[in-house]
């Protein structure tokens, strides 16, 4: 993966992440009281851990969009959006994860 | 087992502290007058040799903090929401976000280190790396305040 391609990988990665994690988008589940992965949701074997998923879903999304983006618009892409757009991401995440402190 | 990994997480913790808190504060402005302070002695740093470095810690720092999870949601969330501290379990999921983001943006924070200065490249990285040290400060304190919960609640 070339510098433009790498610039869109991570402005997407940041959404695509929040976007996995607010609908439960995870690729795969870890279950640790059984040390299971599973694709699908499985009941009965304890605790399940989503983070791994959320971030398989997001890299795996965010490498597809990196190389179908065509290189010239890549290139043209002003650079601005590598820190304002994950910039955003967090503030939505803070705003959103404020619902432990009230 | 666990034991050693969760040390070894903390220790390349302070290491990348440390890194990233020079590179961020080598990003500011020149003060108009130079003084030979600790601080401007602090952020006197070559921000470019340490962006590898970075990228590497941060991502081996993930790995660690990744391998430790599974223990956390099962011995220490559970606890903490028995005790009804839906705070402590607040904070650790943003770092668990801003770590998860974090990852996403080594890539083109490395880039634009890689890349010499021009007119429309320094902003980004000065914010991309203001953003990573965010990231690394808000990760290290919720860490070791959780690490030592038990002997912070009263």
């Amino acid at each position: 993966m070339k510098g433009p391609r790498l610039k869109i990988f991570s402005i997407v990665f940041g959404v695509l992440y929040i976007t996995a994690f607010y609908f439960d988008l995870a690729l795969f589940r870890y279950y640790p009281a059984v040390r299971e992965f599973h694709w699908m949701r499985t009941d009965g074997i304890g605790l399940v851990v989503l983070w791994y998923g959320w971030i398989a879903t997001a890299a795996l999304a965010s490498a597809a969009i990196a190389f179908a983006v065509p290189r010239t618009m890549a290139e043209r892409l002003w650079p601005g959006w590598a820190w304002i757009v994950p910039t955003a991401v967090v503030v939505v995440m803070l705003i959103y994860e404020r619902r432990w402190f009230v | 087992m666990i034991v050693v990994l969760l040390i070894l997480h903390g220790l390349l913790a302070v290491v990348l502290l440390g890194a990233i808190t020079h590179q961020a504060l080598s990003v500011l402005t020149a003060p108009a007058k130079r003084r030979w302070t600790f601080v401007a002695r602090f952020r006197s740093v070559d921000g470019q040799a340490y962006a590898t470095p970075i990228v590497l810690l941060f991502a081996v720092t993930a790995l660690g903090g990744a391998l430790l999870y599974p223990q956390y949601r099962i011995d220490v969330r559970p606890t903490l929401e028995d005790l009804q501290n839906s705070t402590a379990n607040g904070v650790f999921e943003i770092k668990e976000h801003l770590a998860a983001i974090g990852l996403g943006l080594l890539p083109v924070y490395w880039l634009f280190w890689q890349q010499p200065v021009a007119a429309n490249t320094a902003a980004p990285r000065r914010y991309l790396t203001w953003l990573l040290a965010f990231f690394v400060w808000w990760s290290f304190i919720v860490g070791h305040v959780l690490n030592n919960i038990r002997g912070l609640l009263p």
